[in-house]
C-alpha cells in the first residue's frame, strides 16, 4: 500500500488528572461507588487522564473543538500546509450532535479548505476505520494527502446528573457495575495521523503496511452500549422506541454500559485474530520491533498470556509501548494517541516494524495493522 | 535448527487449536438448548434431554479412546490413551445418575439411542481411532476436553441456579469442570510428543475442526433419533 504516516499530534485538555482527584471531575455517587473505582482502576492501571469538563461541570470544549485542536499541534510540526489535504476521516464513540457526523463539525473548526469526509462512529476500533480509508483514498490516488482524527469527550456523561432519577441508581446512588465500570475507565482527548502518498521529505514516517479489521457481531450481543436500555425480556430498546423521551432517559437509555463478563470472553476471540495473521504469514511476533497496542499487559489474564506463548504469538513485553497508564483510555482517539508519542520518543529507527492492535468490546471487533519506519524518501 | 523446527510446528498446532475452539464457542452460543442455558431461560426437559443424548455418546468414550490407544505407536501417548480410556469410561454412569436426580426414569436413559449428531460424532471417532497411529485424535480430545475446563463448571452452576437442582443433579458437567484443567494441562505434554511435524499439527488441528463441528450437530440435533 502506498500510504505513509508523515505526521501526527494530539491535543489533551486541561492538566492531568490523578485518580485521588477524579471524583471532582465525574463527580461522587455513593461509597460502594467509589470502591468499585479504586478496583477497577487497580485492575485498569490508569494513574492520570484528562478531563474537557471542569469540576464545576461546565466546559469550553466540544468533540470538534478537541479533534481541530489536535489538528493545530500535528499541523504546527508538519512540513505540510494544510491546504493540501484533500480527505479527513473522523472516529469517535458519541458524536457531539446526533445529526450531522463528527467530520462535519470538525471541518468547520479545522482552517480546511472543501474536502472530501467520513465520519467513522464506533467505539475504540473506529481510530482504525477512520485511518484504514484515510489510507485506501490515498493509496487509491484518490487523495495525495488525508487526515484521520480521533477525539473523544465522554466525561461528560458521567457526571451524577445523567445517573440521578433514573432506573439504573438505586436509592443510595449506587450504579450497577456495567454503567459504574466505565465512569473510571474512560477520558477526554483527541488526536490525529497524517497520511500522504509518500515519506515526508525529511524525518521517519510510517510506511502503512496493511490494515485488517473484523467485526465479530455474528457471535456477540452488544456489550458495551450507550443509547438502550433493556427491557425486562432482556431485549435492547433503543432510545427512540421509547414512547417518550422521558420515559427513554427515565430507563437509563443514555447511559453507556459495559458488560466486563462479555469482555472476557473476548479476549480470545482478539488473540485469534493475531493467530489468524500468524498463520497467514502477516505477523511475525518475533521480528515486531514496536507493539502500540489499545490495552494493557497487565489486563490480560495469566491465561491468555500462557495461551499466546504456547502458539507461539506472545510479542516480547519490552517490545509492548504503551501511555495508557499516563494518558487514559481516549477510545478512539487511542490509536492515534500511541502512534503521536511513538512517534515523538526517539526509540524509532528505519527498517523497524510496528504493529498496532485495536480491540473494540462494543460488540466485538479486532483491528491490526502492521506499518514498517522509513527515513525520509525512500523512493 | 530441528528443535527449532518442533516447536514451530507445536506452535502452529496450538494456534490452530485455539482458532477451532474460537469458532466452536461461538457457534455453541447460537444453538438453541445453549442460547436458552446462557440467557437464563432453560427449562428441566432441556436439562433432561441434554442428559439423554450426551448419555448415548459419552457411553462409547471409553471404547474409541482405547481402540485409538491400540493403534498408536508411540508408547508414552499410548499411555496417555490407555489411562485416558481408564478414567473416563464409566462416566455415562453419572449422567445417568443425574438424569435421575433430574427426575428422569434410570431405564429410560440406559434404553436410549443416539440422535443423528451423536452417531455422526461417534462414528467418525471410531473411524479416526482405527486408523493406523491416529494421532490427529489428540485434537478430537482437545475439543471434548477444553469443553469440560472452559464450558462444564459455569454451566452446571447455570443450570443449577436456573432450574434449582441439588448438585447430585449435575455432577458430571461439575466434575469435568474441576478435573479436566489436570486433563489440560496433560494434553499439552501430549501435543508436544505428538507434534513433530507438520503433517501432524495439521492433522491434530483438521480432527479438532472435525469434531468441534460434529459435537455442534450433536447438540442441534437433540431428541432427533
Amino acid at each position: 500500500m502506498r500510504a505513509y504516516v508523515t505526521g501526527s499530534g494530539q491535543f489533551l485538555p486541561g492538566e492531568p488528572v490523578s485518580n485521588d482527584a477524579m471524583a471532582d471531575y465525574i463527580g461522587r455517587l455513593s461509597l460502594q461507588a467509589a470502591r468499585l473505582g479504586r478496583l477497577t482502576l487497580r485492575r485498569n492501571g490508569i494513574r492520570s487522564r484528562h478531563y474537557a469538563m471542569r469540576p464545576d461541570g461546565t466546559t469550553d470544549w466540544t468533540l470538534a473543538r478537541l479533534g481541530a485542536a489536535a489538528l493545530d499541534d500535528l499541523f504546527a510540526r508538519s512540513g505540510l500546509d494544510r491546504r493540501a489535504v484533500g480527505y479527513l476521516a473522523t472516529a469517535t464513540t458519541q458524536n457531539d450532535l446526533m445529526v450531522p457526523g463528527l467530520a462535519s463539525g470538525l471541518h468547520a473548526q479545522s482552517g480546511l479548505p472543501p474536502v472530501e469526509i467520513a465520519s467513522m462512529q464506533s467505539v475504540c476500533a473506529s481510530g482504525m476505520m477512520a485511518l484504514k480509508s484515510a489510507a485506501l483514498q490515498v493509496a487509491a490516488g484518490e487523495h495525495a494527502a488525508a487526515l484521520a482524527v480521533g477525539a473523544e469527550f465522554s466525561s461528560r456523561y458521567f457526571r451524577p446528573g445523567h445517573y440521578h432519577g433514573t432506573a439504573a441508581m438505586n436509592a443510595d446512588g449506587t450504579l450497577p457495575s456495567d454503567a459504574e465500570f466505565l465512569r473510571w475507565t474512560l477520558s477526554d482527548g483527541a488526536a490525529g495521523v497524517l497520511v500522504e502518498d509518500r515519506p515526508a521529505p525529511r524525518g521517519l514516517s510510517l510506511r502503512i503496511d496493511w490494515i485488517s479489521l473484523r467485526s465479530f457481531a455474528d457471535r456477540f450481543a452488544p456489550c458495551m452500549t450507550g443509547g438502550a436500555a433493556l427491557n425486562e425480556q432482556g431485549d435492547l430498546v433503543p432510545w427512540s422506541h421509547f414512547p417518550t423521551i422521558a420515559e427513554a432517559a427515565q430507563a437509563g437509555a443514555f447511559q453507556l454500559r459495559q458488560d466486563v463478563e462479555a469482555l472476557h470472553r473476548m479476549l480470545p476471540v482478539w488473540l485469534g485474530e493475531l493467530m489468524r495473521l500468524v498463520d497467514e504469514g502477516r505477523v511475525d511476533p518475533g521480528g515486531v520491533d514496536h507493539f502500540l497496542c489499545h490495552f494493557s499487559a497487565r489486563s490480560l489474564r495469566d491465561e491468555m498470556v500462557a495461551l499466546a506463548r504456547k502458539a507461539g504469538c506472545l510479542i516480547p513485553e519490552d517490545r509492548w509501548f504503551t501511555n495508557l497508564y499516563e494518558k487514559g483510555n481516549v477510545g478512539a482517539a487511542s490509536l492515534f494517541l500511541l502512534l503521536d508519542d511513538l512517534l515523538r520518543s526517539g526509540r524509532l529507527a528505519a527498517g523497524q516494524t510496528v504493529l498496532c492492535a485495536v480491540p473494540e468490546s462494543g460488540q466485538c471487533v479486532m483491528a491490526y495493522a502492521m506499518m514498517t519506519v522509513v527515513d525520509g524518501d525512500e523512493t | 535448527m530441528t528443535e527449532v523446527l518442533d516447536i514451530a510446528h507445536l506452535e502452529s498446532a496450538h494456534r490452530g487449536l485455539a482458532r477451532a475452539w474460537i469458532e466452536f464457542e461461538s457457534g455453541l452460543a447460537a444453538v438453541p438448548v445453549i442460547a436458552r442455558l446462557l440467557s437464563g431461560r432453560l427449562r428441566i426437559e432441556d436439562y433432561r434431554s441434554l442428559l439423554f443424548n450426551l448419555r448415548q455418546q459419552v457411553v462409547d468414550g471409553g471404547r474409541w479412546i482405547s481402540r485409538a490407544a491400540s493403534n498408536l505407536e508411540h508408547e508414552e501417548l499410548r499411555a496417555l490413551f490407555i489411562r485416558h480410556a481408564a478414567a473416563e469410561h464409566r462416566d455415562y454412569r453419572m449422567l445417568e445418575d443425574n438424569y435421575v436426580a433430574a427426575g428422569g426414569m434410570r431405564e429410560e436413559i440406559r434404553g436410549g439411542v443416539k440422535n443423528i449428531g451423536s452417531e455422526a460424532l461417534s462414528a467418525f471417532m471410531f473411524h479416526a481411532a482405527s486408523q493406523a497411529n491416529p494421532v490427529g485424535l489428540l485434537g478430537a480430545m482437545f475439543v471434548i476436553e477444553g469443553l469440560g475446563n472452559r464450558m462444564a463448571g459455569p454451566w452446571a452452576e447455570a443450570i443449577r441456579m436456573q432450574l434449582a437442582l441439588d448438585e447430585d443433579a449435575v455432577s458430571f458437567l461439575a466434575y469435568h469442570g474441576a478435573n479436566d484443567e489436570d486433563h489440560l494441562a496433560m494434553f499439552d505434554r501430549a501435543l508436544a510428543m505428538a507434534v513433530i511435524d507438520a503433517a501432524t499439527a495439521t492433522a491434530v488441528v483438521r480432527h479438532a475442526r472435525i469434531v468441534a463441528r460434529l459435537y455442534r450437530l450433536q447438540l442441534e440435533e437433540l431428541d432427533n433419533v
